[in-house]
């Protein structure tokens, strides 16, 4: 049957080809099509993607190593060739590690608030008989928004530092001052700001998947643990809800340092200003952009962190993917 | 095959769907003349009222070139930075500099022969940063000034007089906080970015001298931004308003007594504020000090991947060189700048009374201009060490000995580069 | 006892997700607060819960105010968001089961080829890919604006784990009625798998009419603005006008929840069922 179905496809790409052909060419095409036209096959439902891929993302990506080792200001075809200097005088560059470590705080931070709410949100909405799916909306609807929309709300609104704003007004009801919340360094005020707007951003997202995830649960598994006198609540959570929940836990955990090494809106939308950033919360992709794409343009500086940025995400990622047991042959 | 007849006429069309909303969009639909060459001019968006009709309305009126203005949103120095890479950037455009390396690298194209014979008619303050050996790289539009925006009645109230020095303006700004209306503002980041190098030259000394060295490797300079410090200590600085310090509605709603601002503020406030309100120069630091105003001018530039270098370079001279009355009506109908040549400054009615004359004089007696070595890399390590002194309380010897040394590292750097 | 204990812990939850609802809410009431008040309102020193007349004119004096073009722009973000969503979803799910459907010696190294790519931040390729884009002359057209965003390594990840689990039944049986790998996948893959594609879709609606930096280095003329552009044109300028700019949010999320409200059910069956979480 799928016999039938490739030799007639071999025989249509033969004909295809012209009757005239010499049996060698036809033959060292039959082997380039693989057994069956499989990797003729592969490659034209593959193809495409992977072309564009190769166009709109490797050449680039080809091109910005490429630079990182030349002295490129505002151009993207350097002549000064400067070998490893781009590198060492990034990696010496207080700015840069700092923004690492800006990275390495937002992310310890991001990455286990949001688990737990959306896991919490998840849990609770699911277990609501009524009004589950107007609350799932209501909590989902936020990941719609964009960041400039969301940073915009924060920033102008919540969040402002005068008395118009709505974080200071409720505050001046119990008689506190009002908090410059995005401009205070100490405490570092800014960081509930930057954080909150992710979490109202993503939670529901995330709500969604683990909420996917608890309806894949049979409810057998939970017939059997009430038999065995397990009580619904901490019991039941602990012994046969997350476990059964490890694969999506995996993947959410996954996805949540992904997005997190890609952090560049939120920040930019709240911190940004007609003069620059400010030397604070000032993640990587934040700093390379201003090295990059400000009107300095050192392209080949900007490139260089980009490429140490890429492989520590790789590693990261790599690294991850192998703790969680992930990467191996899945079939 | 079996990918049979239907499924590749589907996918054609699909190609065939995107091709054609390729041409939807496409550049010089202006409809306007249609005479001579296409060029695309670029202005960063205004905030007054009108600019932009008034901008198109100048090009419209040149016959030799079809100009279709572009009005950009958003960052504009990062997006002119990248379009200049390539040829479907602008022809003619205005810029915050050029920068050094946008000249060195012969990003823009000299514009030196454009002013002859009216040279000495341009202000030379604003001049000199876009020269560069000599040559001239961009014609300077109208002169921007940032000043100290106060009202009146307020300081009177708390019995105090327009600060003379920085240490009166810590006092003063500490005077005028009251629980809903604080005393200064400087900008949401306490100052760093909008003041720049104002405190520097208010203590006496400079960004970068005249023969290139590092111009405030001084005791003093630590000195003046110290005070900064004080403000932001005293919570006398208002923070984290919705609108920036370019924006005077802060000052007009009241959020703030002081307000660093731009001269192209000062329409708005007056219409909010009538009389009560005065302007002021950042006043001296220290006993080496004096009054100072930045000033500074965006510039018209020409892009040297232009397919028409001539024709956009006979725009430029029109419409920034020959056409005054353009120049006049761009200056001072539309917010208020002054214009950069000066035999139209010393015609504009509207500067010679109240506070824009008071403006004016300031611009004159303390006005500096961030010099063209100044580059954007050596202005994030300052605007970081200031940022880091004001909030964090950085100490501000060691702050500014490493930027003294980034500086230097980069004047080392561009100077290599030119010789 | 035991009973009492489980009704106050359900009266807690319950309170406990309402007042998370109405905290998840107020963004919202903000946009439409700010939206229709007046610039007094706003900045008055004594909160109001919403301002005592409604400003309805502000919506059609977004429309009208000539400086920004809101209905071009919202048009733009429209066909830009379908074009690509339905690129995207073509593209990534025929890579996606290729990958995982045709048997091919080097089907794993493709893969990794692709996913590698999910781990290479945008910003790294920014200006090479603006100059390469702008070399192809594809500045301030749909093209530019739409095709270097359509290879999305995310989606053909879904896709191909999606299609590692479908039942291979199916295939069988229209192996058995002779269809070829073409027409299987669109026959019988294609019409079983409408929720993945509705819940890629949403993701990829939602990215492409949210995107921001791209479309504003890319689409230069104001022809070409998309709502997030201007928006930024609102906040950008020396002066904010803040009554504007929350009307402009407020209308530019109107069509997303629309789609996403309408959507929800397929996206829940379809990550449910996509393995996007496996």
């Amino acid at each position: 049957m799928s016999e039938g179905a490739a030799s007639e496809g071999g025989r249509g790409s033969s004909t295809a080809r012209g009757t005239g052909t010499p049996r060698p060419r036809a033959r060292r095409w039959r082997r380039l099509a693989g057994p069956q036209n499989r990797t003729l096959w592969f490659w034209a439902f593959v193809g495409p993607f992977t072309l564009g891929l190769i166009v709109f993302t490797y050449v680039p990506l080809g091109w910005s190593v490429y630079l990182s080792f030349f002295d490129a200001h505002n151009t993207v075809s350097p002549t000064d060739f400067v070998g490893f200097d781009n590198y060492t005088s990034m990696l010496k560059n207080d700015a840069f590690t700092d923004s690492l470590w800006t990275f390495v705080v937002f992310t310890a931070f991001i990455v286990p608030t949001t688990f737990v709410l959306s896991l919490s949100l998840a849990l609770m909405v699911n277990r609501m008989r009524r009004a589950q799916a107007f609350l799932r909306s209501v909590f989902f609807l936020p990941a719609a928004c964009s960041y400039v929309v969301a940073a915009l709300i924060w920033k102008m609104s919540i969040f402002n530092g005068v008395r118009f704003g709505l974080a200071n007004t409720v505050l001046g009801w119990f008689g506190a001052d009002q908090t410059a919340w995005l401009s205070t360094t100490d405490p570092p005020w800014y960081w509930l700001v930057i954080v909150t707007v992710r979490l109202w951003l993503q939670a529901g997202f995330y709500m969604i998947l683990f909420l996917a995830g608890l309806q894949r649960i049979s409810p057998t598994l939970y017939e059997a643990a009430a038999v065995d006198g397990a009580r619904p609540g901490w019991q039941v959570l602990r012994h046969i809800t997350l476990p059964q929940l490890r694969t999506t836990s995996v993947a959410v955990v996954l996805l949540l340092v992904i997005n997190a090494f890609q952090a560049f809106d939120e920040f930019y939308n709240l911190l940004s200003d007609a003069r620059g950033y400010p030397p604070y919360a000032r993640p990587p992709l934040v700093y390379l952009y201003y090295t990059a794409l400000g009107q300095g343009q050192n392209l080949g500086l900007g490139s260089a962190g980009a490429v140490l940025l890429a492989l520590i995400i790789a590693v990261v990622t790599i690294g991850q993917a192998r703790w969680f047991g992930l990467g191996k042959k899945e079939d | 095959m079996t990918i049979d007849r239907r499924t590749l006429l589907a996918s054609g069309a699909a190609l065939g769907l995107l091709t054609a909303c390729g041409s939807n969009t496409g550049r010089g639909g202006d409809g306007s003349d249609g005479e001579g060459p296409k060029l695309s001019q670029w202005y960063h968006q205004y905030g007054e009222a009108g600019t932009e009709q008034a901008v198109k309305r100048y090009a419209d009126a040149y016959g030799k070139a079809d100009v279709a203005v572009q009005w950009r949103p958003g960052n504009y120095d990062e997006q002119t930075a990248a379009a200049l890479l390539t040829k479907s950037g602008p022809d003619v455009f205005e810029v915050n500099g050029p920068t050094l390396d946008q000249i060195q690298g012969g990003q823009v194209l000299d514009l030196t022969d454009l002013l002859d014979g009216v040279r000495d008619d341009f202000n030379p303050a604003v001049l000199a940063p876009k020269t560069y050996d000599g040559r001239i790289w961009a014609i300077p539009q109208v002169v921007d000034m940032q000043l100290l925006y106060y009202r009146k009645s307020l300081l009177a109230d708390a019995g105090r007089t327009p600060p003379k020095s920085l240490g009166e303006l810590v006092d003063t700004a500490r005077a005028l906080t009251t629980k809903k209306v604080k005393g200064l503002f400087l900008g949401n980041d306490g100052g760093a970015g909008a003041l720049g190098g104002t405190p520097l030259y208010a203590a006496g000394l400079q960004l970068v001298t005249d023969d290139g060295k590092v111009g405030f490797d001084d005791p003093a300079a630590a000195r003046a931004l110290a005070h900064l410090r004080d403000l932001y200590e005293d919570k006398s600085l208002l923070l984290g308003a919705p609108s920036d310090w370019s924006d005077p509605s802060a000052f007009v709603q009241g959020l703030t007594a002081m307000q660093w601002s731009g001269l192209w503020a000062l329409p708005a406030v007056k219409k909010a504020l009538g009389d009560d309100f005065g302007v002021a120069a950042f006043p001296a630091a220290g006993p080496g000090g004096k009054a100072a105003v930045p000033v500074g001018a965006y510039g018209s530039a020409v892009s040297a991947r232009s397919a028409h270098k001539q024709a956009a370079k006979d725009f430029v001279k029109w419409l920034w060189v020959e056409k005054t009355d353009y120049q006049r009506d761009f200056a001072l109908s539309y917010g208020f700048h002054i214009p950069a040549r000066l035999s139209l400054a010393k015609k504009a009615d509207a500067l010679t009374e109240g506070p824009a004359a008071d403006a004016v004089r300031h611009s004159t007696e303390s006005g500096f201009a961030e010099p063209l070595l100044w580059t954007p890399a050596s202005r994030v390590a300052y605007q970081d060490a200031l940022s880091r002194i004001i909030k964090s309380g950085a100490n501000p010897e060691s702050e500014l000995r490493s930027v003294v040394r980034k500086v230097s590292a980069e004047l080392d750097r561009v100077k290599k580069k030119s010789s | 006892m035991y009973d009492a204990w489980v009704r106050v812990g359900r009266a807690l939850r319950v309170a406990l997700l309402i007042a998370l609802a109405l905290l998840f809410l107020i963004p919202f009431y903000l946009l439409v607060r700010n939206g229709l008040a007046s610039e007094q309102d706003i900045t008055s020193p004594d909160w109001t819960f919403f301002p005592a007349t409604l400003h309805w004119s502000n919506i059609r004096e977004l429309f009208e105010d000539s400086t920004v073009p809101m209905a071009r722009s919202l048009y733009n973000s429209a066909l830009i968001a379908v074009l690509t969503t339905a690129g995207t979803l073509l593209l990534a799910s025929l890579a996606g089961y290729g990958l995982a459907r045709i048997p091919y010696r080097h089907a794993d190294r493709v893969f990794y080829f692709i996913l590698a790519t999910m781990m290479v931040p945008a910003a790294v390729t920014f200006v090479p890919s603006f100059v390469l884009v702008s070399s192809l002359g594809w500045v301030s057209t749909m093209r530019g604006l739409i095709v270097p965003t359509l290879f999305s390594a995310f989606a053909c990840f879904i896709f191909r784990q999606y299609f590692l689990g479908f039942p291979r039944e199916l295939e069988d049986a229209a192996r058995v009625d002779g269809l070829g790998h073409w027409r299987t996948y669109w026959l019988v893959v294609v019409p079983n798998s409408r929720p993945v594609f509705a819940a890629v879709g949403t993701i990829v609606f939602i990215g492409a009419w949210n995107s921001f930096l791209w479309p504003l280095v890319i689409g230069q003329d104001r022809d070409a603005w998309t709502v997030q552009v201007a928006l930024a044109s609102f906040t950008t300028s020396q002066v904010i006008r803040l009554h504007e700019l929350f009307i402009a949010a407020a209308v530019s999320i109107v069509p997303l929840l629309v789609v996403f409200l309408f959507f929800q059910r397929w996206i829940v069956a379809g990550v449910e069922r996509s393995g996007i979480d496996e």
